[in-house]
């Protein structure tokens, strides 16, 4: 067996199957656990609205705070933006979603494409630096922190080395890309990149909560 | 204006005294972290598990927090004041935790011990921090689960301690009691307001604080004269009539639970139907949000903040205001446990307007407001005076910005935190009570 063909059998099975039990194993240990029913007197019936609402709200600027936390606004959206472009509209990626879910949609040119994964790069490289340099991001920090945004670098690292061709097989250098992806879907149940399955459940408690005391949170 | 009256310097005597003979537990660090512990197991239930698993340490929530933001101290960030939480959740109760115990380390006594300064002087439990987390955690609440913690383990500051065991064991608080309040009566009974105290069934019962027994009887009077107007039925209680909450504010849940208790008891036992809580935000907290959970079962009576009582009388017709002659435009400052903790918002607005008030916000409002810096008992924890006067800084900005002419608020703890700002800055922004602004003003 190659090791494109390892990667692309055995280790794609085994760490997906650790993503997804990870994930649903987490999610069920969080959400099973008791919670006490709230007896006060709600201010007004809240609920779906409420949690969708706060939902919604966090990704929009945040009024009087934003000027604060402007940096963190645009660096977080452009990031997820372009890994999106990245992830889903590039063109091998989509044959290879194809391949899985049986179909496809068009891509981006692979200019537009290299270049949102360059920009995703180095969102993640200067927020790995003001991690380890911002006085406050540095006290919070722990290893996770770390690990997470390394092991997601590695993949768009691999990728655009993959794509250019550069030191060695593409075959190799496809394989190790695909090593790398599966590192990540390995470490993601363990680790903070749960806030991908974690953030609007998280948002929607907050807006309920909140919203039958009456606040719009 | 803002010069401040006897009562209020000794007022500050008492403050500054207090916590120098305060109890203290003879326990091991042993004794302390099994207490801890076993609070923190039967608190971290699925809400404060979501919030543990899904912050993703952006740090974002340091801009929200008056403490920071005014002293640039990254140890004030939010996020931090409740690590030891989450190294606990992770280490003891996380999904994960068999794995997490690899990299995360064990919180032991001296981490409860640092962390109580964190908590407890460092904090006012605003809540302003929620409101700005990306990820909707709800970081008061789980700061609160901290201070239970710190409180089973014995680490509440000796203030606060002495506030919440006189409260607890002899129902008095500052020293003021049942004796305080008859004498406040029969004061205000010369000036011509009357106080119905410990009436057998009344409709309304009005609660007070010792702190407006010392500081503010004419709240007390205003009160009553709102009660009167407005034709309530209405008693204050000698045995029951204190709305504050220490066990709220150091996380004790048997100081927190009989000061509830006592109030519940009194309000069934005359029959009320409707609590008005005085000027205090986290008294409002403690009665209309906790307290049912706190005896688990839902109340039988109403409790409204007495703004929110004014706003509905005006409403119903029971109650009419003349403009305030004195006053041009003034500014509100929404005390962060009724508002943003609590969800009263427009009323005290809508009160303010009736009486022709310009009402300037600041820059920060509402839910986003800032802090006054010494709210819920930070005020009396004598550590904590130079982070508070920073916070009061950035909060005077904000005031000064609107021009007003006064400032208005609906909480004690919130003027007296902003009286006691302004004394040591000779800033002279008159503070006013919103209920005394009322009862100035109250129709024929
Ligand atoms: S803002 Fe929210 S997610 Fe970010 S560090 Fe603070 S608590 Fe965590
Ligand atoms: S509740 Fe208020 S004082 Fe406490 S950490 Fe949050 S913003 Fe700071």
């Amino acid at each position: 067996m190659t090791l494109l063909d390892f990667a692309r059998g055995p280790a794609l099975q085994w760490s997906l199957i650790i993503l997804v039990a990870g994930i649903v194993w987490r999610v069920l240990g969080a959400i099973l656990l008791s919670t006490r029913k709230d007896l006060s007197t709600p201010r007004r019936k809240s609920g779906l609205k409420d949690g969708m609402g706060t939902i919604a709200s966090r990704s929009l600027p945040a009024s009087a705070f934003e000027k604060r936390i402007r940096f963190q606004h645009i660096t977080g959206y452009a990031w997820h933006l372009a890994l999106f472009v990245t992830v889903l509209f590039f063109g091998p990626h989509i044959l290879f979603f194809e391949s899985i879910l049986g179909f496809g949609w068009p891509n981006l040119p692979n200019g537009v494409v290299l270049f949102a994964g360059a920009i995703a790069l180095a969102i993640l490289i200067a927020l790995l630096i003001r991690r380890a340099t911002n006085p406050v991001q540095k006290l919070i920090s722990n290893a996770d922190d770390y690990i997470s945004v390394i092991i997601v670098m590695l993949p768009l690292l691999t990728g655009i080395i993959a794509f250019a061709h550069i030191g060695a097989r593409y075959e190799t250098l496809l394989a190790i890309h695909l090593l790398s992806i599966e590192a990540m879907f390995i470490w993601f149940p363990f680790g903070k990149l749960m806030h991908t399955a974690m953030t609007f459940p998280s948002r929607f408690q907050a807006g309920t909560s909140f919203g039958r005391r009456g606040i719009k949170a | 204006m803002n010069t401040p009256s006897q009562a209020f310097t000794e007022f500050q005597v008492s403050l500054a005294q207090l916590g120098q003979n305060t109890a203290t537990d003879d326990w091991s660090d042993d004794q302390r972290m099994e207490r801890a512990r076993h609070t923190f197991m039967s608190r971290l239930d699925r809400r404060a598990a979501v919030d543990m698993d899904t912050c993703i340490h952006c740090g974002m929530c340091a801009e929200a927090c008056h403490f920071y933001v005014a002293t640039q101290e990254e140890r004030f960030t939010p996020a931090y004041k409740i690590d030891p939480l989450r190294r606990f959740y992770r280490r003891e109760v996380s999904p994960m935790r068999l794995f997490n115990r690899l990299f995360t380390r064990k919180l032991d006594a001296d981490d409860l011990r640092e962390w109580s300064e964190l908590v407890f002087e460092a904090c006012t439990g605003c809540g302003r921090c929620d409101m700005m987390c990306p990820m909707g955690i709800n970081i008061s609440d789980n700061i609160n689960i901290m201070r239970e913690g710190l409180a089973a383990a014995g680490l509440v500051p000796g203030e606060l301690r002495e506030l919440q065991d006189e409260q607890r064991e002899k129902n008095t608080l500052f020293g003021v009691g049942a004796d305080e309040l008859r004498s406040v009566a029969s004061k205000l009974a010369e000036q011509g307001t009357q106080l119905p105290l410990d009436k057998v069934s009344a409709d309304v019962l009005l609660l007070t604080t010792a702190v407006e027994i010392r500081l503010f009887p004419e709240a007390i009077a205003a009160c009553a004269k709102i009660m009167q107007k407005s034709g309530a039925d209405w008693t204050i209680s000698t045995e029951a009539f204190e709305a504050s909450n220490l066990g709220l504010i150091s996380g004790d849940k048997a100081s927190r639970r009989s000061a509830i208790s006592r109030i519940a008891d009194k309000a069934k036992s005359c029959g009320a139907s409707t609590v008005v809580v005085p000027e205090s935000g986290h008294a409002y907290q403690a009665l209309r949000w906790e307290s049912a959970n706190e005896l688990g079962e839902a109340l039988p009576f109403e409790v409204l903040a007495i703004s929110e009582y004014v706003a509905r009388a005006l409403k119903d017709g029971k109650l009419s205001l003349k403009p305030a002659s004195d006053l041009g435009s003034v500014t509100y400052h929404d005390p962060c446990r009724l508002s943003r903790q609590g969800g009263v918002f427009a009323e005290p607005r809508e009160v303010l307007q009736v009486m022709g008030l310009d009402v300037r916000e600041t820059d920060s409002n509402r839910r986003e407001n800032l802090c006054c810096g010494g709210g819920c008992g930070e005020y009396a924890i004598s550590r904590s005076a130079r982070i508070r006067q920073q916070a009061f800084d950035l909060k005077r900005h904000e005031l000064d910005d609107t021009q007003a002419d006064a400032v208005v608020t609906g909480c004690n703890n919130c003027r007296i935190n902003l009286m006691i700002g302004a004394e040591k800055s000779g800033w002279d922004m008159p503070v006013i009570s919103l209920v005394e602004t009322v009862a100035g003003n109250l129709a024929e």
